[in-house]
């Protein structure tokens, strides 16, 4: 990661700026929503427990000790999926989330809320995200 | 209702907010099938999007608007493996020559992990 970075030193102009954005070290969180409540129902656990996201964090840090970059702005927002299903959500992280760790309980539970009669209800999976924007030095 | 990605549209918000992409020559990494290219691409001077996905990168390809077909370049690579003097003017038109410190922002999108 750190070479990525250096990389990317390389390829900005004087002065240019990088973005970064990238998951919280922070496991992702399940809720289902039924009506106007929310209810949480889990985590979302990675094969590496997240081991990568606490890597990016630390390459960061690195070149900026190391006066490459220097950090004009940091912040954070939350990046919700929405699924109409327990199923449909379960599904689409076998397809696309490779690393996740399917955790068949939290989808049986979740799954178990939605036999509730309210029918606007709807699975989420919360990622807590850092943004940040860098100034190449 | 298929899965919905962000429809809050928190992601684009803050990408929008923290960069100002206007005629500027940007390196996305990690562009995935574009889903965030097309929300800053038409304010750009020029585009070189990346993804070591072959298959996401043919649906950004496929899926590029008429309109910024001239300003966006999408290559199936990786931030090691990308060479300027590869990577530019495979589509023909690029108007952006080899060297190094060329680009105005580079972006990260989800790549650093």
């Amino acid at each position: 990661m750190v070479h990525a970075l250096e990389k990317v030193h390389r390829l900005l102009k004087a002065d240019g700026e990088l973005i970064d954005i990238h998951p919280m070290f922070d496991p992702p969180a399940f809720e289902v929503r039924v009506g106007e409540k929310k209810f949480p129902v889990g985590w979302l656990r990675e094969t590496d427990d997240y081991e990568e996201y606490e890597l990016a964090d630390e390459a960061v840090n690195d070149v900026v000790q190391r006066g490459l970059f220097s950090i004009e702005r940091k912040g954070t927002f939350s990046f919700i999926t929405h699924a109409d299903s327990a199923a449909e959500l379960r599904q689409y992280l076998i397809d696309e989330w490779k690393d996740a760790i399917i955790d068949e309980i939290t989808f049986a539970h979740a799954a178990e809320m939605f036999n509730s009669i309210e029918r606007d209800k709807e699975m989420i999976l919360r990622v807590s995200t850092n943004i940040a924007r860098y100034r190449s030095l | 209702m298929p899965i919905q990605l962000d429809p809050e549209d928190s992601e684009t918000t803050a990408l929008l907010d923290y960069a100002d992409f206007t005629d500027k020559y940007v390196l996305e990494i990690g562009c995935g099938d574009g889903r965030l290219t097309w929300r800053y691409a038409d304010r750009a001077a020029r585009v070189i999007a990346i993804d070591p996905d072959a298959d996401r990168i043919a649906t950004a390809i496929k899926d590029t608007p008429a309109t910024l077909k001239d300003r966006v370049e999408f290559q199936v690579n990786s931030i090691e493996e990308f060479s300027l003097a590869k990577g530019l003017g495979t589509n023909g038109n690029s108007q952006l020559q080899p060297s190094q410190g060329l680009f105005d922002v580079v972006f990260m999108s989800w790549s650093l992990c």
